[in-house]
C-alpha cells in the first residue's frame, strides 16, 4: 500500500470515529443511574461502545476510501488484480476480534457477578404480577402490601417474583435491572438503589391486552422514612393486607368505614381501574366493560344486580357483555380476595351502579 | 433423466377448451377451490361425528372445528385440487404415472405461473412474487403500527388489534418474506450454478411452494376471527399464547407449521441437489459461495425447523386440547416453550442471513472485478456459524428467569460467533480493495448491506454482553437491532439479489436510475427510521406497547414520519419491477460479465437450462486472471457468449 493511501485511510477512520463518537455522546442514551447495578452496567455499555466505534471506524474508512478511489466508469472493462487472499491478514482479523470479544466477556462476567451479589442485610420484597398489575409485599413486615415498589436508599434488595397468569417482567430503566416473572416459578431480581426519587416501573414482556398500561412506580426513600412508612402500613393494614391509602385513623376506618370506602380501596388495590371505567372511582379504563352501566348489563344478563356483580368478579367468563372477549379478566379473584374484601367491593359496585343508573 | 429432453419435447396440457368437465376436474385453481370446500366439510363432519358419538357437549365447539376443517383438511384439499399430489396419487393407485411427459414443466404464458409447475425457474419466480406480496402486506401492518405510535396515548386501535398488527407483521416478514424469498432466489439460481437441469425433486419443489400461500393467508385471515388476530408477538410465548388468547392464536401455530413444512422440504431438496447434481468438475471447493451459503442454510433448516414445529404443536395442544406442556397448573413449564422455540429461532436468524451472505459474495466479487478474498475461509466460516449457531439460543433468554449459571456460557458462544461473521465482513472489504468498482444497483445494495450489517452486528455484540442485555432487552433497542440485521442485512441482500438476477429471470433489464433512486430512498429512510430506536430503547421505552411515556413523544413522531418515507421507497421498487418486466430493454445473456454458470446460458435460460452439460474447470471467481475459465460449455455456446455486448 502506498503511503498516501494509508494517510487517507487514517484520516477517514478519524472522521468516521469522530462522527460515531459524537453520536454516542450527544444524545442522552442511558437514563441517569439510580442503583449500583446501573452504574456498572453503564460502564460495560461504554466499554463495548468504545470497541464498536473502533471497529466501525475501520470498516467505514475502508469502504468510503474504496468507493471513492476504486470506482470506475461504466465503460471500463478492465478487471482488478487477481488477489485470492492473504494468510497474514486473515489470521490478523481472526485474532484481533477474538481478543476484543474475550475482553468483553471478562468485563461482563465480573459485572454480572458483582451485580448479583447480595449484602447480608438484604431486604426481601415479594412481587406478584398478574394481568395487568403488580403487587409488592414485604414479608419481613407482616406482609404489608403496596401497589408501588417502596425501597430504602442504599440497601441491597432482592425481589422474589411470582406470576399468576402469563409471563410478565419488571423493569426500572434507572435501576438498569430487569427480570421476567414466570407462572410456576419464583424468579429473583437484585438491586441496590442509590438515588432518592420516583422512577417508572414497567412490564416489558408482552402480557396481553393491557400490556401497554401495565405500569407502576419504584419509590426510593431515605431508610428512616422507609422504616416509618413500613411501620405505619403494618399498623394500619393488619391481616388481611390490602390497604394502600393511609390516614391517621386508618386502624379505625378499616373496621368502621362505610362499605363504599372499603370497596373503593379493594377496587384500587386490585388494579380494576386499569381495565374498567367507573366514575365513583375516577377510573377510565376501556379494556373491560364500563362499570357505570352495570344496571343495564345485569338486565341484559337477566340476573339480579348483586348476584350478577359477584358472579362477574369470581367467574368472569360466566357472562360476557357483547363486544368484549372471554378470558381477558383474571378468573382468580375468587381466590385472591378475602370474603370481606369481596363483599366490600361488590357492595361498592352495586351502590355506585345504582347511583349512576338513577342519573 | 430430464436432462436429455429439450424444450421441443414439451407437451403442455392443452388449453382448457375441453369444456367445463376438464375445467372442473382437471388440476388447477378451480378444482383447488371446490376441493378446499369439500375437504373443509369433511373435516367439519369428522369432528362433529366424533363429538356426537362420544356425546361431548357442545357438539359444535369452535376451536376443534376451526382447527381440523379450516387449518388442516381444507388446505390439504386445496393442494390436492391444484394437483400437487396428482403424480403420487397416480403412482400409488397403479395408473400410468406419466413420469416423463413434462406437462407441468416450464412456462409459456402467464397462466403457467398459476398452476403446479415443476420447473425450478418458474417456482423461483412464483416464490419471489408471492413473498413480495407478503412483504407489502407486512409493510402495511408496520405502517399502521407506526401510525399508532406517532403520538403517546392509545389512539387508533384497540389493544388487541394493535398487538395483532405487530405480531402478524413480524410473522409475515419472517416466515413469508425473508426465509422464502431466499428460498425463491436460490431455487432459481442454485441448479443453474451447479450446471444441473433442475432440482433433485421437482414435484416436491412445486409442493413446497404451494404450502406458502396457505401459510400466509392463514396468518392474515386471523384478523377476521372473533377476538382478532394472534396477538402474542411472533415469538408466541406460553402461557399467553397457549392459554390466554382468542382463537386467532392457533392460526399462528398452524401457519408456522405450513411454512415450516415448506422450508424443510425445500432444504432437503437443496441438500440432495447440491450433493448429487453438480456438473462434472464442480468440486465443493469450486462451488460458488451462494451455493455454499444455501448448503449450510439447508443444514440449519433441516436440523432446526422440527423444533419450532414441536413448540407450536405443544402450544396449540395446550390451547385446544387443554394439555399441560406449558401450563404450570398441570405441571407444565412455561420456559420450556422458550428453550424449544429459540433452539429453532436462533438458528433461524442465520437461516435469514447466510443466503444473503451468499448473494453478497456473488455481487461484490462481480462488481469489484476481483476474486473473492479468502474463498476457503469464507466457506469455512459459514460452517463455523452453523455449528456455533446451535449453541447460543439462550442469549434470547438472559432475563427470562432461566437458570442464571447458563448466562455466561451462552454469552461466550454468542460473542465467539462475531469472529466468523467478522471474517466475512473483512474479506468482503478486502475484495473491494483495489478492485474496479461498478456501482450498479445490486452493488449499491451490497455496500449498503455491508455498512448496515456492521452496525447490526456491533449492536449484536452489545446484546451478547449480559449486563447490557439486561438493560436493553425487551426495549426498542431490540427492535432497532433486529431491523438492522434483518432489514439492513437480509432485506438489502434480497434487493441486491433481485436486481442482480432480474435480467436472468425476466430476460429484460431493470431501470438503473429507478434502481438507484430505490436504494437511496431505502437507505436513508431505513436509517432515519431505525437508528433513533436504539436511543429510545436505552432510555427505557419497552417494545410491543401502544402507549408510552410522553417524554418519548418527539422521537417517536420523527420515527413514524421517517417510516412513511421508507414505505414510499417500496413504491419505486414495485414500479421499476413491473414496468421493466413488461417493457424493459432486452437483456443480454451475461450483462455483468460474471463467470458463474447461470450467466453462460441465455436470459431467461432454456427450459432445461443447458443444452449440453457444462464441464467445470476452475474457480467461479477468477476475475483478472488471464485466460481463466470456470466452465467449458459446448463450443457453439461459448462462441455465442463472446459476442454478447456488455
Amino acid at each position: 500500500m502506498r503511503r498516501g493511501s494509508i494517510v487517507a485511510l487514517l484520516g477517514l477512520a478519524l472522521i468516521a470515529g469522530g462522527v460515531a463518537t459524537a453520536v454516542a455522546l450527544v444524545p442522552t442514551w442511558l437514563p441517569e443511574d439510580a442503583s449500583q447495578q446501573a452504574g456498572r452496567i453503564a460502564f460495560t455499555f461504554w466499554f463495548v461502545i468504545a470497541i464498536c466505534i473502533f471497529i466501525f471506524a475501520i470498516v467505514a474508512a475502508v469502504m468510503v476510501y474504496a468507493v471513492i478511489r476504486f470506482r470506475v466508469r461504466e465503460d471500463d472493462f478492465e478487471d482488478g488484480p487477481p488477489i485470492h487472499g492473504h494468510t497474514g491478514l486473515e489470521i490478523t482479523w481472526t485474532i484481533i476480534p477474538f481478543i476484543l470479544v474475550t475482553a468483553i466477556a471478562i468485563v461482563s462476567a465480573i459485572v454480572l457477578s458483582r451485580n448479583d451479589a447480595q449484602a447480608k442485610d438484604t431486604l426481601r420484597v415479594d412481587v406478584t404480577a398478574q394481568q395487568f398489575e403488580f403487587t409488592f409485599s414485604y414479608p419481613d413486615a407482616g406482609n404489608v402490601t403496596s401497589p408501588v415498589l417502596m425501597l430504602p436508599k442504599g440497601r441491597s434488595v432482592e425481589l422474589y417474583m411470582r406470576a399468576l397468569d402469563v409471563i410478565h417482567s419488571v423493569f426500572v430503566p434507572q435501576f438498569s435491572v430487569k427480570e421476567d416473572v414466570v407462572p410456576g416459578l419464583v424468579t429473583q431480581l437484585h438491586v441496590t438503589p442509590t438515588r432518592l426519587g420516583t422512577f417508572p416501573l414497567e412490564c416489558t414482556e408482552l402480557c396481553g391486552l393491557g400490556h401497554s398500561l401495565m405500569r407502576s412506580q419504584a419509590v426510593v426513600m431515605e431508610p428512616a422514612a422507609f422504616d416509618s412508612w413500613l411501620k405505619k402500613q403494618e399498623k394500619s393494614a393488619g391481616p388481611p393486607p390490602s390497604s394502600t391509602t393511609t390516614s391517621p385513623t386508618s386502624t379505625a376506618t378499616s373496621t368502621t368505614s362505610t362499605p363504599s370506602a372499603a370497596g373503593l380501596t379493594v377496587f384500587n388495590a386490585n388494579g380494576c381501574a386499569s381495565c374498567h371505567t367507573l366514575s365513583a372511582a375516577n377510573a377510565t379504563g376501556t379494556i373491560g366493560p364500563d362499570l357505570d352501566n352495570l344496571v343495564s348489563y345485569a338486565k341484559k344478563a337477566n340476573r339480579p344486580l348483586e348476584a350478577f356483580v359477584r358472579e362477574s368478579i369470581v367467574d368472569p367468563n360466566a357472562y360476557i357483555q357483547p363486544g368484549y372477549q372471554k378470558n381477558v379478566m383474571p378468573d382468580n379473584f375468587g381466590q385472591t380476595l378475602t370474603k370481606s374484601q369481596l363483599d366490600a367491593v361488590v357492595g361498592f359496585l352495586v351502590q355506585s351502579a345504582q347511583k349512576s343508573g338513577n342519573k | 433423466m430430464t436432462t436429455t429432453a429439450s424444450a421441443q419435447d414439451l407437451q403442455h396440457a392443452p388449453s382448457p377448451t375441453g369444456g367445463w368437465r376438464r375445467l372442473l376436474l382437471g388440476p388447477g385453481l378451480l378444482r383447488g377451490a371446490w376441493m378446499f370446500v369439500l375437504f373443509g366439510g369433511i373435516g367439519f363432519g369428522i369432528v362433529v361425528l366424533i363429538r356426537w358419538g362420544a356425546s361431548w357437549h357442545p357438539i359444535l365447539l369452535t376451536e376443534p372445528l376451526v382447527l381440523v376443517s379450516a387449518l388442516v383438511s381444507a388446505p390439504v384439499g386445496f393442494l390436492a385440487g391444484i394437483g400437487a399430489f396428482d403424480y403420487w396419487v397416480y403412482y400409488a393407485l397403479g395408473y400410468p404415472s406419466r413420469a416423463e411427459d413434462h406437462s407441468g414443466h416450464g412456462a409459456q404464458s402467464w397462466r403457467d405461473y398459476f398452476r403446479v409447475n415443476t420447473d425450478h425457474k418458474v417456482i423461483g419466480v412464483q416464490y419471489l412474487v408471492t413473498t413480495i406480496f407478503f412483504f407489502l402486506a407486512g409493510g402495511m401492518l408496520a405502517l399502521l403500527v407506526r401510525a399508532e405510535l406517532a403520538k403517546p396515548g392509545i389512539r387508533y386501535f384497540d389493544q388487541q388489534t394493535y398487538n395483532g398488527l405487530f405480531s402478524v407483521h413480524a410473522a409475515l416478514m419472517i416466515f413469508l418474506f425473508i426465509i422464502p424469498a431466499f428460498a425463491g432466489l436460490a431455487n432459481y439460481v442454485v441448479p443453474l450454478m451447479l450446471g444441473a437441469a433442475d432440482m433433485a425433486f421437482p414435484r416436491l419443489n412445486a409442493l413446497s411452494f404451494w404450502l406458502l400461500p396457505i401459510a400466509g393467508i392463514m396468518m392474515l385471515s386471523s384478523f377476521a376471527m372473533p377476538g382478532g388476530a394472534f396477538a402474542c408477538g411472533w415469538t408466541g410465548y406460553a402461557t399467553l399464547c397457549s392459554q390466554h388468547q382468542p382463537i386467532g392464536a392457533i392460526f399462528f401455530n398452524q401457519g408456522v407449521q405450513w411454512a415450516g413444512a415448506s422450508s424443510i422440504m425445500t432444504a432437503l431438496n437443496f441438500l440432495v441437489t447440491i450433493i448429487t447434481m453438480r456438473a462434472p468438475g464442480m468440486t465443493f471447493w469450486r462451488l460458488p459461495l451462494l451455493v455454499w451459503a444455501n448448503f449450510t442454510t439447508s443444514l440449519l433448516v433441516v436440523i432446526a425447523t422440527p423444533f419450532i414445529a414441536g413448540s407450536q404443536f405443544f402450544s396449540m395442544f395446550d390451547h385446544v386440547m387443554h394439555t399441560s406442556f406449558f401450563n404450570p397448573v398441570g405441571g407444565g413449564y412455561p420456559l420450556g416453550y422458550q428453550h424449544i422455540f429459540w433452539f429453532y429461532s436462533h438458528p433461524a436468524v442465520y437461516i435469514m442471513m447466510l443466503p444473503g451472505f451468499g448473494i453478497m459474495s456473488e455481487v461484490i466479487s462481480v462488481f469489484s472485478r476481483k476474486p473473492i478474498f479468502g474463498y476457503r475461509l469464507m466457506a469455512l466460516s459459514l460452517m463455523a456459524i452453523v455449528v456455533l449457531g446451535f449453541s447460543v439460543w439462550a442469549h434470547h433468554m438472559f432475563v427470562s428467569g432461566m437458570s442464571s449459571w447458563l448466562r455466561v456460557p451462552m454469552m461466550v458462544t454468542t460473542l465467539l460467533i462475531a469472529i466468523p461473521t467478522g471474517i466475512k465482513i473483512f474479506s468482503w472489504l478486502a475484495t473491494i480493495w483495489e478492485g474496479k468498482l461498478h456501482l450498479r444497483t445490486p452493488m449499491l445494495f451490497a455496500l449498503g448491506f455491508l455498512s448496515m450489517f456492521v452496525i447490526g452486528g456491533l449492536s449484536g455484540v452489545m446484546l451478547g454482553a449480559v449486563p447490557i442485555d439486561i438493560h436493553v432487552s425487551q426495549t426498542d433497542f431490540i427492535v432497532a437491532h433486529i431491523h438492522y440485521v434483518l432489514f439492513g442485512g437480509s432485506v438489502f441482500t434480497i434487493f441486491a439479489g433481485i436486481y442482480y438476477w432480474f435480467p436472468k429471470m425476466t430476460g429484460r433489464m431493470y431501470n438503473e436510475t429507478l434502481g438507484k433512486l430505490h436504494f437511496w430512498l431505502t437507505f436513508v429512510g431505513f436509517n432515519l427510521t431505525f437508528f433513533p430506536m436504539h436511543i429510545l430503547g436505552t432510555e427505557g421505552m419497552p417494545r410491543r406497547v401502544a402507549d408510552y411515556l410522553p417524554k418519548f413523544g418527539d422521537l417517536n413522531m420523527f420515527i413514524s414520519l421517517a417510516s412513511f418515507g421508507l414505505g414510499i421507497s417500496t413504491v419505486v421498487f414495485l414500479y421499476n419491477m413491473i414496468t421493466s418486466w413488461r417493457f424493459g430493454e432486452i437483456a443480454p445473456a451475461n450483462p455483468w460479465r460474471a463467470m458463474t454458470l447461470e450467466w453462460q446460458v441465455s436470459s431467461p435460460p432454456p427450459t432445461f437450462n443447458f443444452d449440453e452439460i457444462p464441464q467445470v474447470v476452475g474457480s467461479p471467481y477468477e476475475y483478472g486472471v488471464p485466460g481463466a475459465q470456470h466452465a467449458v460449455l459446448a463450443p457453439s455456446k461459448a462462441r455465442e457468449m463472446e459476442e454478447v455486448p456488455v
